[in-house]
């Protein structure tokens, strides 16, 4: 219990540090000269402020210390300030139109010189009004970009998680030595550097590699390979914590404030760029796609000190799902599909493990639901995350700008996705299980791939003559 | 040719020098007995190392500064060591007259090359497999997204090139890729200044350009029995380069900033690191066969060999798309550069002496470059042939169409709440 509320208020810290007096999602108007904004994001604000009720709860749940009000009081101070702004940009409009027809129809010069005065007048007038809107735009939208999605009904919203899958219960063996006492396997030097060896090096690659290909031939998702860095941009967009990346200087950075982060491939925020203003046609819907490669999160490592281990470590394989749908139910369908697929690896390599839903405390801003997928690790005595599948309902889409046409209208998406494996937990707790890598059964795995087909022993004889 | 190109080795000779006119040489280390001074003529040969690599030339103000050290300005030393440690490595004697060019030492015809090739990006964008515009305020400059089965042939290359290495005796270790920097300066890269390849983190660490540096890393500081030598291992690694290209032939995925390469690496005696080198070359000449490409081997020129190189190979692919050799792999023999920089050693089982081991490294596949050299040569009308050796890890899958689950390039610029 005490493990779990050091996690929340670290969570809640690490939430805290990320807002930033800046941000690269939004940028006003005086702040366009030094920075550019890439990406001007749906900012719903009826939508937001109209289930008041459902909001609060969220931000209670997960112990956030924002008002809704205060941020409504914000939004009603813009919304006169951009109410009276428009005013003016009509009736300067209107002056402009009007001076047009006066000049056209040959109209007297004082008649001209007073419309050319109110129009000067005017002018100013706006100039004085944009300079005032801004700082008033700039406290409401950030203020309004913290505020977090709403919570799924599934969602436990008490302190503890809820359990949805249980795999065989854990043995009830204490003191069991943990997996850097392999030598022969692990060379452990910090948080940032590991190495693994032999049959540890091999299960790290061929269980991503088995895991990614199942949820192809299986899953029905389609295969990517996804960049390392996400700027910042989009790190904001999904409310991830700054602190949970390391970020890369860059030289040359053309902006500043949209610099980038080492997330590694098989990251979600990745996923992003690429949905990114993209509208699909509703044909290509559910779009799931599934991606090998690395992960850095270093933020995760901290629930599972104070003693570095493969539980901390920054770097891992990862397999990393991501799906977008129509509707919310089909969302909710699609992370069903996901966890499905995700335990039947789990189960057939015979380690106790479960699948619990996240207590709100511990979301992101963005996440309306958490589903973890936590094996156990016999050293440290508790479940350890190896993936996490979240919903996002519309939330990331609205901001991303990623959409389907339907009509005239468009409709954001609903995103389900996130890591299902991250081999380098996994290795350590399948050791500490004292279960042999090497008999390990992937789901998934090529049963050709190992072996020489016909074809290839006879283009090895071809070989031979060459 | 026996040149003193470590800065342990001259710092240690300036030292003894400046010793033995006080004291006697140490016992424990024979070897000094009797070294000359670094003479006059050594820096001359030195410093026609470094012209002949096209390095920067640096053996001037060596000299001042040993000037300097021998009158007793200890002050300069640490300067020294570090001007020193730039020096580039020796030169394999059969390169001294190579000039400026590669020599080709073979090239591999394998298959006929399509009539009116496209060239990667055409193609890749026309099938719907890969991705690359519109990104760089998103996910960086340079950077790409390989979308269905040229996802699933990523992985594929990266099954087939390690059941190929690891067939050859190469144990697969898993190598981290954020690493100090002083790793990354041992093996010959600079961390610091306007045109450096490597990437730098907040924390001060860096990201590792190739898996060549986290193994040699690795071996750090160790003391290697003979008879495990050579050691071979393997990785498979995201590589991270700073560097960028405008040029016109460097386009689409030829040059970015991240990919991921299965890497070869050896440590050995320095009796069998030619052999070895030559190993390596093999090894890749085959792999290359195997798929079906046609390229060149190349010997390469002092100019090309980089700082840590003794010698080096490289493999050229035709990429008919863009009608040009594209470098899709090398190997190399870093001789002693590496290790005396790692403190990398090995006890000489005739002597039960410690030595200093040699490195060699190689690519096995390196994957951008490739999947250009493989679709652009494999290529028949509106689809791509896979490669027979990588068939069997795409479950059997002999050809690849365009998909129309992954959804084409629409942006919007913004959408406009209701």
């Amino acid at each position: 219990m005490l493990g779990l509320q050091i996690v929340l208020r670290s969570c809640r810290a690490a939430q805290k540090g990320s807002i930033r007096k800046i941000s690269a999602l939004y940028i006003t108007g005086d702040k366009a000269n030094e920075n550019y904004a890439t990406l001007q994001p749906y900012l719903d604000f009826a939508g937001t402020f109209d289930e008041a009720a459902s909001l609060e709860q969220s931000i209670a749940s997960r112990g956030l210390d924002i008002s809704v009000e205060s941020v409504f009081r914000k939004y009603q101070k813009y919304q006169t300030h951009h109410e009276q702004l428009q005013r003016v940009v009509g009736e300067r409009e209107a002056v402009t139109k009007n001076l047009k027809e006066v000049t056209k129809k040959g109209g007297s010069e004082l008649q001209i010189e007073e419309l050319k005065e109110q129009g000067k007048t005017l002018r100013n007038d706006l100039k004085a009004l944009k300079q005032a809107l801004y700082p008033i735009e700039d406290d409401f939208i950030h203020d309004f970009l913290h505020l977090p999605n709403r919570l799924h009904a599934q969602c436990p919203t008490g302190d503890r998680e809820v359990l949805l899958y249980r795999h065989s219960l854990p043995g009830s063996t204490s003191n069991v030595p943990s997996h850097l006492e392999r030598k022969d396997l692990i060379h452990f030097v910090d948080n940032n550097r590991y190495y693994m060896m032999e049959q540890a090096a091999h299960f790290d690659v061929n269980a991503m590699q088995s895991l990614g290909r199942y949820f192809v031939t299986k899953g029905d998702f389609v295969q990517t390979a996804n960049p390392d860095f996400v700027r910042c941009v989009l790190l904001e967009a999904n409310a991830t914590p700054l602190a949970d990346y390391h970020m890369v200087r860059e030289e040359h950075l053309q902006n500043k404030i949209n610099t980038a982060y080492l997330t590694g491939g098989a990251a979600f925020e990745s996923y992003l760029g690429a949905m990114t203003k993209l509208c699909v046609y509703p044909s290509v819907l559910p779009l799931r796609y599934v991606c090998c490669g690395r992960s850095y999160n270093r933020a995760e490592a901290q629930h599972y000190g104070p003693t570095p281990s493969l539980y901390t470590a920054t770097q891992t394989n990862a397999v990393q799902s991501f799906v977008a749908t129509q509707t919310a139910d089909e969302a909710n369908a699609q992370l069903e599909h996901i966890l499905s697929l995700a335990i039947d690896f789990y189960k057939a390599l015979d380690v106790p493990f479960r699948i619990v839903y996240a207590p709100a405390a511990s979301l992101t801003p963005s996440e309306s639901l958490r589903a973890v997928i936590e094996v156990y690790a016999p050293s440290l005595q508790r479940y350890v995350c190896v993936g996490r599948i979240s919903n996002y309902g519309d939330f990331v889409s609205k901001r991303i700008l990623f959409s389907t046409r339907r009509e005239k209208h468009y409709d954001f998406l609903h995103l389900v996705g996130g890591p299902v494996l991250y081999t380098t937990r996994l290795i350590a707790a399948l050791l500490e299980h004292n279960i042999r890598l090497v008999d390990c059964k992937l789901v998934g795995a090529s049963s050709s791939g190992g072996k020489p087909t016909m074809e290839q022993d006879l283009q090895q004889f071809k070989d031979l003559f060459t | 040719m026996k040149l003193l190109t470590n800065a342990q080795k001259l710092l240690l000779l300036l030292r003894r020098q400046r010793s033995s006119r006080t004291t006697t040489v140490q016992a424990h280390d024979p070897s000094a007995a009797g070294q000359p001074a670094l003479t006059s003529a050594q820096l001359d040969e030195l410093e026609k190392n470094v012209e002949l690599r096209h390095h920067r030339n640096n053996v001037p103000l060596i000299r001042k500064l040993i000037e300097a050290s021998v009158r007793g300005d200890r002050s300069v030393e640490q300067q020294l060591e570090e001007e020193l440690g730039q020096l580039p490595n020796a030169t394999h004697p059969r390169l001294l007259d190579y000039g400026d060019q590669p020599r080709e030492l073979a090239q591999h015809v394998q298959r006929e090359m399509p009539l009116k090739p496209k060239e990667f990006s055409e193609l890749a964008r026309a099938l719907n497999l890969y991705r690359m515009d519109h990104l760089g305020n998103y996910t960086g400059h340079k950077s790409y997204y390989l979308t269905g089965h040229l996802a699933t042939l990523e992985q594929a290359i990266i099954q087939y090139a390690l059941q190929s290495v690891t067939k050859h005796g190469f144990r697969l270790i898993s190598v981290p890729d954020i690493l100090p920097k002083e790793v990354i300066e041992s093996c010959g890269m600079r961390t610091e200044g306007e045109r450096t390849q490597v990437y730098k983190l907040d924390t001060g660490e860096c990201l590792s350009g190739t898996s060549e540096m986290a193994l040699a890393g690795f071996f750090a500081n160790k003391v290697l029995p003979e008879e495990e030598l050579p050691l071979k291992v393997t990785a498979v690694s995201r590589c991270y380069r700073a560097e960028t290209s405008g040029l016109q032939e460097e386009k689409g995925i030829y040059r970015v900033h991240q990919f991921t390469k299965v890497e070869m690496f050896a440590i050995c005696t320095p009796t069998q690191s030619e052999a070895e080198l030559e190993e390596f070359k093999n090894i890749e000449v085959d792999l290359f066969k195997q798929l079906g490409i046609n390229f060149r081997l190349l010997d390469m020129p002092p100019c090309e060999l980089g700082s840590p190189a003794y010698q080096k190979y490289d493999i050229e692919a035709w990429m008919p798309g863009r009608q040009m050799w594209g470098e899709i792999s090398s190997c190399s023999n870093c001789t002693d550069y590496q290790a005396k920089r790692l403190a990398v050693k090995y006890l000489r089982a005739s002597d039960g002496q410690v030595q200093h081991a040699h490195t060699i490294n190689g690519t096995a596949t390196a994957i951008p470059r490739l999947l250009i050299a493989l679709l652009e040569s494999y290529q028949k009308g509106d689809s791509v042939e896979i490669p027979t050796v990588l068939r069997p890890f795409m479950d059997g899958q002999e050809f690849i169409a365009r998909s129309k689950r992954i959804p084409e390039t629409k942006l919007v610029k913004f959408i406009k709440a209701a």
